[in-house]
């Protein structure tokens, strides 16, 4: 039943900053439909880049990335473009909140450069919020709103319509543990409905959540065997 | 190329949302907004008030000028005895010139007592006396309210009669014509009462009498004796008339004569509006250049602190044409806002200068208006540069902050 939605075929990513620094070792890595996997790893050593190509906010230099069979590092950006707007969900560490709008307005900001009417994206914004559990704090502004509060809208930004892939850097990294668990069961019920899911921390109490478990260290990336065992199971 | 095969949508920002999301930026900060437009409120302010004022002036100026004191002209001379240039061949040669309708000798006798009657209990008025012939008293043209004007029969003949301001008939007691009054010692006949003159106002407190009778009471005056030419000129002849009348009334000696014309209204006028509007305009320029680089400052200072939210925008699916538009459609709605504020703080500014003055207001529309669009324009102006940056902003900056 799983059809692979995210091929990574010997990407590579380095920075020329004078001499060349490779942030990312060629890599293969595959995510499949309804995965929820976890990226670990230290400080540096190259889990960021790794989320950054997987969610097409950046170019690797090398290799071949194909998004549901389509290639996307050789297309034109717009290509990139597109998919991140509509299949991709990000969720970031500091929230990324808009100040002076409303957390519903937050949430429709999410489907902004879409052909979806405002009228529906209220809408879906409102289901949005509704999943998270805070409808009753649509019209508030998120300055008002606890951390957890504020990382649940960023949350129902990045579901409101329903993306393929929801993508999370370092999620529970600004809050308390109370929230954290919070935030994690939120994501685990969302895989639970077949939400494929992508975390990005340093916390194995975090990463403990995912079902496979990708380490990068130096920049070589490395898939846990706990999870390749899961991977053969399916 | 891909999108389709996916099933996707092709990215877009409808103009609506555009515009609203432009609204949100700015309304979510409203001090970052004022402080950035100020720079074009303040010059759109200074334009308006300042076409506004200078056209409130200017309407004061054409105000205080009407059409029949611009079509009075005046030639004097300071000679007590009758001079040649005041007389019928000298004014026949004037009237002759094109642009005058009709002139006049006129002879200005010191205040001498004028009375009812002579003897104990007569209470005389120290009275100013004119002798005015036909064209002189066609320029003042007093308005008869009983009894008549002066003919030619009057002052070939030297009739003794006079015509009295209404408020030197008051003050002698004179109510109907035919009756006598006393210039010194010698009695006249009233003729005519009149309340007001077309030209030369200061006929209003002089008593009229015939050119020709004036002649001998000149000579023996013991005062100052003024004499003058007095015309009336076709509209907008004022000038002309007065450069050729020095010449036509004294042709041996134009420099005996001094010839006053009228400022002309509407050059005056247009001095006025001209370099008020030339002042308006480099004022205007500065304050515009103001705008601009304050909102274009503002702008790029705030790509800084917007680098996370632009990333984002990025991140959830904007092109960087988005980017570029959002930007450019906030600094242009920031300059038309700064403009709107601006104009109707210039309209206030002029409306409460000129009545503290006691003027009438005189509010422009357009000015208003292109200072709204000249706002808009600078903000439009101040975008591209901060606009253009932003757009090098690449969507992983939401990740990195």
């Amino acid at each position: 039943m799983s059809a692979a939605l995210l091929t990574l075929t010997g990407i590579a990513k380095s920075y020329h900053d004078g001499a060349p620094v490779h942030a990312l070792l060629p890599t293969d890595l595959r995510v499949d439909e309804g995965d929820y996997v976890s990226v670990t790893g230290p400080s540096g050593a190259g889990k960021s880049t790794l989320l950054n190509v997987l969610g097409l906010l950046d170019l690797p230099t090398e290799g071949s990335y194909e998004v549901a069979g389509v290639e996307t590092v050789r297309a034109a950006e717009s290509l990139r473009v597109a998919i991140r707007g509509q299949w991709f969900g990000f969720v970031f560490q500091s929230f990324a909140l808009l100040a002076g709008r409303t957390a519903v307005e937050n949430v429709e900001l999410g489907m902004l450069y879409r052909a979806i009417p405002a009228r529906r994206r209220r809408a879906l914004a409102m289901a949005a919020l509704d999943r998270v559990r805070l409808a009753h704090r649509a019209h508030a502004d998120p300055r008002t709103l606890s951390g957890g509060e504020r990382q649940r809208v960023a949350i129902a930004r990045a579901i409101a319509a329903s993306p393929r892939v929801l993508f999370c850097d370092e999620p529970t990294g600004n809050l308390d543990s109370g929230n954290t668990d919070n935030i994690l069961d939120l994501i685990g019920d969302l895989h639970a409905d077949g939400q494929t899911v992508v975390v990005v921390t340093h916390d194995s109490k975090v990463a403990r959540r995912g079902v496979r478990h990708v380490h990068v260290a130096d920049g070589i990336v490395r898939e846990a065997p706990a999870a390749q065992r899961h991977q053969r199971g399916r | 190329m891909g999108r389709a095969e996916l099933g996707l949508d092709r990215p877009r920002l409808t103009v609506a949302d555009l515009l609203r999301e432009a609204w949100l930026s700015l309304a979510g900060h409203p001090a970052r907004s004022l402080l950035t437009a100020l720079g074009t409120v303040l010059g759109a302010a200074a334009f308006v008030a300042t076409l506004g004022l200078s056209s409130t002036l200017a309407h004061q100026v054409a105000d205080s000028f009407d059409v029949r004191r611009a079509t009075e002209v005046t030639a004097r001379g300071a000679r007590a005895d009758a001079p040649s240039w005041q007389e019928p061949s000298a004014l026949a040669r004037l009237g002759r010139l094109n642009g005058v309708r009709v002139c006049g000798a006129r002879v200005i006798l010191p205040e001498r007592p004028v009375s009812r009657s002579l003897g104990e209990g007569a209470t005389p008025l120290q009275t100013q006396v004119s002798g005015v012939d036909a064209g002189a008293l066609a320029v003042i043209s007093p308005r008869v309210v009983l009894g008549r004007a002066f003919d030619s029969y009057h002052d070939t003949d030297a009739q003794p009669v006079v015509m009295l301001p209404a408020a030197v008939a008051r003050g002698l007691g004179v109510h109907r014509v035919g009756v006598a009054v006393f210039i010194e010692d010698r009695p006249y006949t009233v003729i005519g009462i009149f309340d007001d003159v077309a030209r030369r106002p200061e006929a209003l407190v002089s008593v009229l009498v015939p050119y020709a009778v004036a002649q001998p009471m000149a000579a023996l005056s013991s005062g100052e004796v003024k004499r003058d030419v007095v015309i009336e000129t076709e509209p907008g002849a004022a000038q002309l008339v007065g450069a050729q009348a020095a010449l036509a009334l004294a042709p041996e000696d134009p420099a005996r004569v001094e010839v006053v014309v009228p400022p002309d209204p509407r050059t005056l006028r247009q001095e006025i509006e001209g370099s008020v509007a030339r002042l308006a305009l480099v004022l205007s320029l500065v304050a515009l250049g103001i705008g601009t680089v304050s909102i274009g400052n503002a702008a790029t200072a705030g790509i800084v602190a917007r680098t996370a939210e632009i990333g984002l925008r990025r991140a959830v699916g904007a092109r960087p044409r988005h980017i570029f538009s959002q930007l450019i459609a906030e600094t242009t709605l920031l300059g038309t806002l700064g403009g709107f504020l601006g104009a109707v703080g210039g309209i206030v500014i002029t409306v409460v200068v000129a009545l503290a003055n006691g003027w009438q207001p005189v509010v422009d529309v357009t000015t208003a208006l292109s200072a709204t669009a000249a706002g808009a324009g600078a903000g439009l102006l101040a975008g591209l540069l901060p606009a253009w940056r932003a757009t090098r902003i690449q969507p992983v900056v939401a990740i990195a902050r």
